[in-house]
């Protein structure tokens, strides 16, 4: 297991993250906005990849068109894809959604999830069920070379467009006047109204960010893996949406790192053998520890009220969290009634599991280090290192924000 | 009169059988701090609701400086000039105190996404003004809103702070009627005098205000006219202490039997 093989593997999981995270910025900014999982967002992204597609084969780029032209028609399937798909995405909104605003959240999933199948039919109806082949005349097909790994150009080309898009959407939002709009809808959308804010207008312009940039991705993913399906976006669309209920629904920041971790989990747990993994569950269990022995009981001690702040108090409570075994299950059978105590008693149980657990992987994965994953288990790695991340905190790891949300 | 403000003119709202307001007419007049007074569920919520377009009425009117402003949305009712704060507190608590209240100029601004996009001259010098009057409007609550604060999040202010903010945000659209639903619900005494005063240095100001309030010493003290409410109609209109001594508004809050015993 080389340090070369590593980091290809790296490089190839932020890829294929950063695409999920331009898919998954769609779906958390709707549910942001309108509290809405916009099931139709896969299908939007596979149409952005299409009609680039179209395009392109359309131009008639070849292998003998002058590198000049070929710059143009790919700008050119660019801003195609993106007004057409940004279009759509207007559309789904206006004629899907806005009519069943007033009704129960269930009917507008069911909406969506009609948009979805429609969207998918209307694909195999359009352009039949074969896939759709990339020109591979515009694919930029150089490598260079990082620390002797080759990487291909496409993927530095990916990574590089998908963190200028993210800076640009978190510039949108932190610091334009739209972005406040949207921010302000998606705490309080009948307040924001009331303070002049026109939120159909708003909730229109998120879903054409959002598809813009999941067009963005259709056509990257195209390039990169040279086809589509039309249902290519149901699976990619899946992900991206675990992915952004992994960095918490809602969050944008939490979307980019819920994709990247999907990402990286997906390649790194078939690429490297058990005994590499092993090594991330130490990590996981030094900031583990980190948590039981310092943070935690810090921070908990900071919670109390000043006229009952003791040293013995102090320590009782920071004991249950160091020697959290012996103390703590000890307050947990006792029939004491201090909130204080009792919480962060079964608060330092809770962690000490976790560890617990952390370590057994480490040590089964050390025992078995010459072993690997076949790559057909891929989705089952990433499926349950999201699951193992949510049973420690639901509301996924940015995802404080739901929660004031009444 | 040439100076009335909002006038409503026998507005009626039903939600199923039950009239919330019912033939509802007043007016309001500048410079003027109106108080709406009434037991619970007797329609002043709607009423504000009515005013602020979250309800067009079933019937009648709602006219603002002479016009029609009834079944607009509430977004153009703000952009004609009334903007609102909330019974219960409805801050964007995840922005800041500043961001808060340039939310409230947000009808108020030109910049398009074509500027945004572009950070043209124009909408740069636009944030530039709207920022200064942020500055300005938060510097009329002295000593509450110190510019160390303006960056901080809404949710880090005490309550009775996060009241005051209501009331900038509000401002910052440059309302011509102030609507303040229960400004001072959950102050202490102390407190709610001091916004009483700031209820009184808006007038001052030239606001004209409307509130819903259920405090008798903030009514009393701020109020140059008192509308009282049952079921949906208006049992009186007038100065604060002959309404507050009609018989009819007595029975209305204690019951027939309270109002024999009060007289």
């Amino acid at each position: 297991m080389t340090f070369e093989h590593i980091l290809g593997l790296t490089i190839s999981g932020l890829t294929v993250g950063m695409i999920y995270a331009l898919i998954a910025l769609g779906y958390t900014m709707v549910y942001g906005v309108l509290q809405l999982i916009n099931f139709a967002h896969g299908e939007v992204f596979t149409v952005g990849g299409y009609i680039a597609a179209t395009t392109l084969i359309y131009t008639g780029v070849d292998a003998t068109t002058p590198l000049a032209a070929k710059i143009g028609y790919f700008a050119l399937a660019l801003i195609v894809s993106i007004v057409l798909t940004s279009f759509l995405g207007w559309m789904i909104e206006r004629v899907a959604y806005r009519p069943l605003r007033k009704q129960s959240r269930i009917t507008a999933l069911l909406s969506a999830i009609g948009m979805s199948i429609v969207l998918q039919n209307l694909l195999v109806i359009i352009f039949g069920p074969e896939p759709i082949i990339m020109p591979t005349a515009v694919v930029p097909t150089g490598f260079i070379e990082v620390f002797g790994v080759r990487i291909r150009l496409l993927q530095v080309i990916i990574i590089v467009t998908s963190l200028v898009l993210m800076g640009l959407l978190a510039w949108i939002v932190k610091g334009t006047r739209m972005g406040k709009a949207m921010r302000a809808t998606s705490q309080d959308m009948e307040a924001a109204e009331m303070m002049g804010i026109e939120t159909n207008l708003t909730i229109s312009f998120t879903f054409i960010v959002g598809s813009a940039l999941a067009s963005i991705g259709g056509f990257l993913v195209a390039m990169y893996y040279g086809s589509l399906q039309y249902d290519t976006g149901f699976l990619y669309g899946l992900k991206a949406f675990t992915a952004a209920v992994l960095g918490g629904i809602g969050n944008i920041y939490g979307a980019v790192v819920g994709s990247l971790i999907l990402g990286l989990a997906e390649n790194w747990g078939v690429g490297v053998t058990l005994g590499v993994l092993a090594w991330l569950f130490v990590f996981g269990l030094i900031a583990g520890l980190y948590v039981q022995i310092l943070r935690a009981p810090g921070e908990r001690v900071s919670h109390i009220a000043e006229e009952f702040r003791t040293p013995e108090y102090e320590r009782l409570i920071r004991s249950q969290y160091q020697l959290a075994p012996v103390v703590a299950v000890k307050t947990l059978l006792s029939e004491r009634t201090d909130a204080l105590v009792h919480v962060s008693a079964r608060h330092a149980v809770r962690l000490m599991a976790g560890n617990i657990v952390l370590g057994f992987f480490a040590v089964l994965f050390f025992m078995n280090g010459e072993m690997q994953f076949a790559s057909k288990w891929q989705h089952v790695i990433s499926f349950a290192v999201l699951m193992a991340i949510l049973m420690f905190r639901p509301s996924g790891i940015l995802g404080d924000n739901i929660q004031e949300k009444v | 009169m040439s100076d009335v403000v909002l006038d409503v003119h026998s507005a009626t709202k039903t939600f199923g059988g039950l009239k919330a307001v019912n033939d509802l007419s007043f007016q309001i007049h500048a410079g003027e701090i109106v108080s709406l007074i009434g037991p619970n569920g007797s329609g002043k919520t709607t009423t504000f609701n009515l005013i602020s377009g979250v309800y067009e009425p079933d019937s009648g009117d709602v006219l603002l400086r002479g016009e029609s402003i009834a079944g607009l949305r509430p977004d153009q009712v703000y952009a004609r000039g009334i903007s609102r704060t909330f019974q219960m507190l409805r801050l964007f608590s995840n922005m800041s105190v500043m961001e808060n209240v340039l939310v409230g100029m947000h009808g108020r601004t030109q910049a398009n996404i074509i500027d945004c996009m572009f950070h043209t001259p124009r909408m740069r010098r636009e944030e530039e003004v709207c920022v200064e009057k942020a500055r300005a409007i938060l510097a009329q609550f002295p000593g509450r809103f110190p510019e160390s604060r303006h960056d901080q999040p809404a949710s880090s202010l005490s309550y009775a702070n996060r009241r005051r903010l209501e009331i900038a945000r509000a401002l910052a659209g440059e309302p011509k009627l102030l609507l303040l639903d229960e400004p001072v619900a959950g102050m202490n005494p102390m407190e709610s005098m001091e916004v009483m005063q700031q209820i009184r240095d808006l007038k001052e100001a030239g606001h004209t205000i409307l509130m819903i309030e259920h405090d008798m010493k903030v009514i009393m003290g701020a109020s140059d006219r008192v509308i009282a409410m049952d079921h949906g109609v208006k049992l009186a209109e007038g100065a604060p202490k002959d309404v507050a001594n009609d018989p009819a508004v007595v029975e209305a809050y204690l019951g027939r039997r309270g109002a024999d015993t009060a007289s």
